[in-house]
C-alpha cells in the first residue's frame, strides 16, 4: 500500500515535469482585461473628481489651487488596482493598462499629477472645464476640494470631533500590575 | 425539527411578557425584540429547538435612545431561517446576562463588545480582553460613535496580557506570535504534561485593523465591497458577496438572476483554489512536501483563470452591490470549462496518490478528535464540522445566489479527526467543479449584470446574510445609516472566529507535535506585524524599536518628512 502510493507519487511528479516559467528572462504578458497601472488621458479628463469620490483606497486626490486651476494627483503607492476609477469615469479618460512591473524605489515614479485649467461659472461660482459641453451638470461639483497633496492625505469629509473629556481617563490610566 | 411557524408560536407562547415585537421583513429572517432580562432564557430555548448560534452583533444607539443594542443571531439550518434576538440596555448601565455559560461560542462575541462598546456581561466565564491591544486605555470604547476613527491613544510599553495559569504539573509552551507553522500572528500558550497537551490559551487579534469602524465612518456603500474583499486574502469574493447581499436585502432590492449565477461561479472558483491551497499547506505542515508542491501546481491555472475573468489573480474586485462588474461571455465560459476539466483529472491523480499513503494517515487519523456533540455545542462550522458528522452547509441550508438551482451533495464524514477534514475538502472540490458546470449550463442569457440602486435607502434597516466560504460559514450583518451614504453598523464574522474557539478542545490530549496540523486543519485566517527589531550588522547588537520610533520612522518614509 505504502509502496504503490509512493510509485503513484513519483509518476504524479514526473508527468508534468518542470512547470516553472522563465519569467523574468522570458516575458510573461498579462491577459487582455488585466487591471494594471491606470492611465489618465488628460485630453479627455473634465476634472469632475468622480474617480476621487469612488476610490476605495483614497489614492486619487483633488485640490483646487484657485478658481482656474485644479490639480488631480494619483498616488499609486496605496492603489489596490480595483479599477473603479475606470468604471465610473464619465468620459472614459481612465483605462487600466496591462503594466504590472511597477516596483520602484521612488514613489514619485508612479505618481500622476494633472493640472487642469478650469473656468468659473458666472452664475454659481464653481469651476468647470470649458472645452466640453454641458459639463457643469455632469460634474455635480460641491464647492472647493482641498486635499493635502503633500501628506498625500484626503481631508476627511466628516471628521467627528472627539470630546476631550474622554481622554482624561487615558492620562490617569493605571497600567495593570505585571 | 419544528417549522418556521412552530418556532414563532412556541416563542410567543412561552415568552409572552418578554417579547416586545416580532418582525419578518422576508420569510427567512425573523427579528424578535425582547427585554434584556430574558436573553439567556430565550437563547437557551432557541438552541433547544435546534437553533445554531452564529454570532452576536453589538451596536451603538446612544444618539437615538441612549441605549446600546445587542443582537444574537441564530440559524435554523433545516428551516432556512435566521432568528435574530434583538435587545438593548441603557448606555449608562449596559449590563446583559451572558449567554456564554450555555453557548460557549458566544464567548468571543461578548468579550468583543466588552472591549469595543463597553458592555458588561454578568456570568461570563472568562471576561478577559480579546480584541484591543494590551495598552489601549480602559474606558475608551472605540466602536462608540463619539470616538473618532483615527484616535491614537498614547502607547504604553510595559503592559502584557495575563495568560491563563497552566494547570498543576503542566509546562507552558508558547506557540507564536511568530512561528513557522502560523502564517499570521497569533499566540497560543499550550499547556503540556510531557508531550501531551492538557489545555491551551489563545491571544490573538494582533492585527485588528478596525475595518468595521473605518467603513462605518469614512467610506460609502459602494466602496465597502472592495474593502470587504481584503478581509481575507483567500476568500475575498465570499466577503464581498456576503456584504453585498446583506446590503441588497437591507435596501429591499433584487438583482438579476444572471448576476446571481455569475456570483455563484466566482464563489465556486474561489472554493477550488482555496481547498487546493489548504491541501498544499496541510501537506507542508505534516512534512509531506510532495503534496504541497503538486497541489499548488494544480492550483495555479485557477489563479490564471481568475486573472483572465476578472483582471486580477486573487482580489477579484468582481462583486459590487447590485450584481457583478464583468460578464461571463461564451469565450470565458469555454475557458472555465477547459480549466476545470484539467483540474478535475489532476486532482484525481493527487487524490489517488495520497489516499493510500500511510504517512498522511498516521499524521492525521485520530488527531484533533472531537465528538459530534462537542462540535454542536461549540457551534463549529464548515469542513471542521462536516468532518465530525455534523451535516450543515449554508449553500444548501440557507440558500443564496443561485444555489437553490444547483444539485450537489454535501460531503459529510464521521472520522471525527483531521483526516476527515482532508477528505471533506477534496470531495468538496469535486462538488465545486460540478456546480460550476451546472451554473454555466443553466445560466440565463439575458438580464443586466449590474442593477443600479434606484430606490431611497431605508434608514436603520437590519439585514443578515451568510455565505458558505471554503472554511465555513461567513456571516455579515448590516444596519443601514441615516442620512449618510454608509452603514450605521457592519459586522463581519469570518468562519475562523467560531472555529478557532474550538481549537483548545481539539488539541486536548493530543501530542505537541500535532499542534501545527490541528491549528492548520481549521484553515485559520488571522491576519500583519506590529513590532520589529533592528540588528546592527557590524557590532551584532540588537536594538528594540519601540512602537513610537517605528511609527515616526514609517511616517518619515511614507510622507518624506
Amino acid at each position: 500500500m505504502w509502496l504503490t502510493s509512493k510509485i503513484k507519487q513519483v509518476l504524479m511528479v514526473l508527468k508534468p515535469g518542470t512547470v516553472t516559467l522563465g519569467y523574468p528572462f522570458i516575458p510573461n504578458p498579462a491577459p487582455k482585461d488585466f487591471r494594471g497601472q491606470p492611465y489618465w488621458d488628460h485630453h479627455k479628463c473634465i476634472g469632475c473628481g468622480g474617480c476621487a469620490a469612488h476610490c476605495p483606497a483614497r489614492t486619487i486626490l483633488v485640490r483646487d489651487l484657485c478658481q482656474e486651476l485644479r490639480v488631480m494627483l494619483y498616488d499609486s503607492s496605496r492603489c489596490t488596482y480595483c479599477g473603479r476609477c475606470a468604471d465610473v469615469c464619465p468620459e472614459s479618460a481612465i483605462t487600466m493598462t496591462d503594466k504590472f512591473e511597477l516596483a520602484t524605489g521612488d514613489r514619485e515614479d508612479l505618481t500622476e499629477r494633472m493640472e487642469l485649467f478650469m473656468l468659473t461659472c458666472q452664475r454659481c461660482g464653481r469651476c468647470y472645464n470649458m472645452e466640453t459641453e454641458n459639463i457643469i451638470d455632469k460634474m455635480d461639483l460641491k464647492g472647493y476640494r482641498y486635499d493635502n497633496l503633500d501628506a498625500r492625505a484626503l481631508i476627511p469629509k466628516a471628521t467627528e470631533c472627539i470630546d476631550t473629556a474622554v481622554l482624561t481617563e487615558t492620562e490617569t490610566y493605571q497600567r495593570p500590575a505585571k | 425539527m419544528p417549522s418556521r411557524d412552530d418556532i414563532k408560536k412556541s416563542l410567543t407562547d412561552s415568552f409572552k411578557g418578554a417579547i416586545v415585537k416580532m418582525e419578518q421583513p422576508i420569510d427567512s429572517r425573523l427579528f424578535v425584540d425582547i427585554h434584556k432580562e430574558k436573553v439567556r432564557e430565550i437563547s437557551n430555548a432557541i438552541v433547544k429547538m435546534g437553533g445554531r448560534y452564529q454570532v452576536s452583533i453589538g451596536y451603538d444607539n446612544i444618539a437615538r435612545d441612549k441605549t446600546l443594542g445587542l443582537v444574537h443571531a441564530f440559524a435554523f439550518d433545516r428551516e432556512n431561517l435566521f432568528l435574530l434576538l434583538r435587545t438593548s440596555a441603557p448606555a449608562d448601565a449596559p449590563v446583559f446576562d451572558s449567554i456564554t455559560p450555555d453557548i460557549p461560542n458566544a464567548g468571543w462575541s461578548e468579550r468583543e463588545y466588552q472591549d469595543l462598546l463597553g458592555m458588561k456581561f454578568t456570568g461570563h466565564p472568562k471576561p478577559k480582553r480579546l480584541i484591543l491591544a494590551d495598552d489601549w486605555p480602559a474606558g475608551v470604547y472605540p466602536l462608540r460613535k463619539e470616538i473618532p476613527w483615527n484616535l491614537m491613544p498614547p502607547a504604553a510599553e510595559d503592559v502584557a496580557y495575563q495568560l491563563d495559569e497552566a494547570p498543576a504539573g503542566c509546562t507552558t509552551v508558547p506557540v507564536g506570535p511568530f512561528h513557522p507553522t502560523l502564517h499570521e500572528p497569533a499566540h497560543f500558550a499550550v499547556f503540556v504534561d510531557g508531550e501531551t497537551i492538557k489545555g491551551c490559551d489563545y491571544r490573538g487579534f494582533m492585527t485588528h485593523r478596525g475595518i468595521e469602524k473605518l467603513c462605518q465612518t469614512q467610506v460609502s456603500y459602494n466602496e465597502i465591497p472592495f474593502i470587504a474583499e481584503r478581509i481575507c486574502g483567500i476568500c475575498g469574493s465570499v466577503h464581498a458577496t456576503a456584504y453585498s447581499q446583506a446590503a441588497e436585502m437591507a435596501f429591499g432590492m433584487k438583482i438579476s438572476r444572471r448576476a446571481e449565477y455569475i456570483r455563484t461561479i466566482m464563489l465556486e472558483i474561489e472554493r477550488i483554489h482555496s481547498h487546493l491551497l489548504w491541501l498544499g499547506v496541510a501537506g507542508h505542515l505534516i512534512g509531506f512536501d510532495t503534496v504541497f508542491m503538486q497541489a499548488w501546481r494544480v492550483r495555479e491555472p485557477v489563479m490564471w483563470l481568475g486573472e483572465r475573468i476578472t483582471g486580477n489573480r486573487k482580489t477579484y474586485g468582481m462583486i459590487v452591490i447590485g450584481g457583478v462588474r464583468r460578464d461571463i461571455t461564451p469565450e470565458v465560459k469555454e475557458d472555465i470549462l477547459n480549466v476545470i476539466k484539467k483540474i478535475e483529472t489532476e486532482l484525481m491523480t493527487i487524490h489517488k496518490a495520497i489516499a493510500g499513503d500511510s504517512a498522511i494517515h498516521k499524521r492525521t487519523k485520530g488527531v484533533g478528535a472531537l465528538t459530534r456533540e462537542q462540535v454542536i455545542d461549540w457551534s463549529l462550522v464548515g469542513p471542521v464540522a462536516r468532518a465530525r458528522n455534523v451535516d450543515i452547509d449554508a449553500r444548501r441550508d440557507l440558500p443564496y445566489a443561485a444555489y437553490d438551482d444547483m444539485k450537489f451533495s454535501v460531503p459529510v464524514v464521521d472520522t471525527m479527526d483531521v483526516w476527515g477534514t482532508v477528505v471533506v475538502r477534496i470531495l468538496e472540490t469535486f462538488e465545486a467543479i460540478s456546480i460550476i458546470r451546472q451554473a454555466l449550463d443553466k445560466m440565463p442569457n439575458d438580464g443586466p449584470i449590474l442593477t443600479p440602486v434606484t430606490e431611497e435607502i431605508p434608514p436603520l434597516a437590519h439585514a443578515i446574510s451568510s455565505i458558505e466560504a471554503p472554511r465555513g460559514e461567513s456571516v455579515h450583518y448590516i444596519i443601514t445609516g441615516e442620512n449618510e451614504n454608509r452603514p450605521e453598523r457592519w459586522r463581519v464574522r469570518a468562519p475562523t472566529y467560531p472555529n478557532l474557539q474550538g481549537v483548545p478542545a481539539m488539541m486536548m490530549n493530543n501530542q505537541l507535535a500535532d499542534v501545527p496540523i490541528i491549528i492548520g486543519s481549521i484553515d485559520p485566517c488571522f491576519s500583519c506585524t506590529d513590532r520589529m527589531m533592528l540588528v546592527d550588522m557590524q557590532s551584532g547588537k540588537a536594538k528594540e524599536v519601540s512602537g513610537k520610533e517605528l511609527e515616526e520612522l514609517s511616517r518619515k518614509l511614507t510622507t518624506g518628512r
